[in-house]
């Protein structure tokens, strides 16, 4: 596929609408692009988001969600929460406030506070690799009309 | 290995979507996958969850759109040389084994084409390979009649991801090969589906019908097995020493001659089951029980000792005897 292309899917897959939800007023949106490396017409290496339709081991991922208010009032409480594909190494989140899950989703908070039990039951530090889920709590209500965008990274295992 | 490149997301405001906060926690921990990574064909799906409360105060949950997307198949592929050092032959020796081990290092099922390479430079030799065998039960050592002898495009090993197989390439060493003399025999195993630069794509040729990429190692690998040749020789010299009966070295009748028969095997090899026979001369009767090997008396019947007289004539049996070494018999006749 052309980049230019590729390019324009990735526009269209960042702007594109929200797709509103029969049964609710906040509607959300989940996308996945690849990170690929590309040499630009000055001959310089650069890496290229392109949404991820194949990737391979060792690929590195960019997930971003979008969410949006389709009211018009505010919708406090909004908390969004996205299980991390068993595949993929969680390697970060942008915003310092996202919690992140090592036990399925049951417990809940920064990286560094969590333990996870090793192989031999003693209890250590967790790391990023532990994580199986990330969820966000939106401190303020959405107001109307409004649009947040999420991400964290990945790496396909 | 981020951090040198320039970012290129086009259509998003600078800072909208990056930087991200990065973990580098994950440096130096042991990740628990398989060196591999994820099988060829494997579906990774996202979905998120929001949950919010609604203008009545009911909690509300919606999902996110689904999305979905498949992993490559990546072809990697390790030989890499079994044998501790150098095989050791002989000249003219046959069935000689070099062993190997093909390794699979990509995420799916991949059958792999092994092809033997002999006529090489920087070696005195070109050992004659005669067949490629694989070891079919596994056990790792060259198993005649029991492993399965390589067809190429027949049985082509298909190894599953991280899995690895011996391989045995048997030569012919030449007959003319000297002492100390080097061969070198590489072994190449290519992906069937193909190789090529890291990142050629194959469409549609994966496990599950993906893609099947050419990985860091181009899909294909080699290593060299080396053949070495220790050969010995042998001299052998005879000496006499004569001492009559009045105390002479005349060689009267009545006089004793002591035979020194030495065997000195040169070489870095070793001689196999080396023997010295000597018949005793005409006019000459041998004297019961005078053989000796390095200096110590052995027995004239065919018995447990190495030595023995028959047929009018000396033998001495040596076994293996390795270059540098000397063996050195000896013998006493009476003259008629």
């Amino acid at each position: 596929m052309p980049i230019r292309s590729l390019i324009v899917g990735l526009l269209l897959a960042l702007i594109a609408p929200v797709a509103a939800h029969a049964s609710g007023s906040v509607a959300l949106k989940s996308a996945v692009f690849v990170e690929r490396m590309a040499t630009s017409p000055d001959g310089k290496l650069t890496v290229e988001l392109r949404a991820a339709e194949t990737v391979s081991p060792g690929d590195r991922l960019v997930f971003i969600l979008t969410y949006r208010n389709d009211t018009d009032r505010p919708v406090p409480d909004v908390v969004i929460t996205n299980p991390v594909p068993a595949p993929v190494l969680y390697e970060g989140a942008a915003a310092a406030a996202a919690l992140v899950s090592v036990d399925g989703g049951r417990t809940w908070g920064p990286v560094a506070d969590l333990r996870v039990a090793d192989s031999d039951g003693q209890l250590r530090p967790a790391r990023a690799f532990d994580v199986t889920h990330i969820r966000w709590v939106i401190a303020k209500p959405v107001p109307p009309r409004a649009t947040g965008r999420l991400s964290f990274r990945g790496t396909v295992k | 290995m981020r951090f040198g490149f320039t970012w290129t997301v086009r259509g998003l405001r600078p800072g909208q979507v990056l930087p991200l906060i990065v973990a580098s926690a994950t440096i130096g921990f042991a990740v628990p996958a398989a060196a591999a990574g994820t099988a060829a064909g494997t579906t990774i799906s996202n979905t998120a969850t929001a949950t919010y409360n609604d203008a009545g105060g009911n909690p509300r949950t919606v999902n996110s759109n689904p999305v979905d997307f498949r992993v490559d198949e990546i072809l990697d592929v390790t030989v890499a040389r079994a044998d501790p050092g150098d095989v050791v032959a002989t000249p003219g020796s046959t069935d000689q084994v070099l062993a190997f081990t093909v390794t699979n290092n990509g995420n799916g099922s991949e059958a792999f084409r092994l092809t033997p390479v002999s006529a090489l430079g920087g070696d005195q030799f070109d050992p004659t390979t005669t067949s490629i065998v694989l070891d079919s039960n596994g056990d790792g050592v060259y198993t005649p009649g029991v492993d399965t002898v390589y067809v190429p495009g027949t049985n082509d090993p298909v190894l599953t991801p991280d899995a690895a197989i011996k391989v045995f390439v048997l030569s012919t060493i030449p007959a003319g090969a000297a002492d100390g003399n080097r061969g070198f025999v590489d072994l190449t195993a290519a992906a069937v589906t193909g190789t090529g630069t890291p990142g050629t794509s194959f469409a549609g040729q994966g496990d599950g019908g993906v893609d099947a990429v050419v990985g860091t190692t181009g899909a294909d690998s080699t290593d060299r097995g080396t053949y070495l040749v220790q050969d010995a020789t042998v001299a052998f010299t005879k000496t006499a020493v004569v001492v009559d009966p009045f105390g002479g070295t005349k060689r009267v009748p009545g006089a004793i001659i002591t035979y020194s028969l030495v065997a000195n095997v040169t070489g870095t090899g070793t001689l196999s089951n080396l023997a010295i026979g000597d018949p005793a001369p005409a006019n000459t009767t041998y004297q019961p029980g005078t053989i000796t090997l390095q200096g110590t008396a052995l027995t004239d019947g065919a018995d447990a000792d190495p030595g023995e007289f028959a047929s009018n004539a000396v033998a001495v049996r040596l076994g293996n005897v390795a270059g540098g070494q000397t063996r050195t018999v000896t013998f006493q006749v009476r003259i008629n």
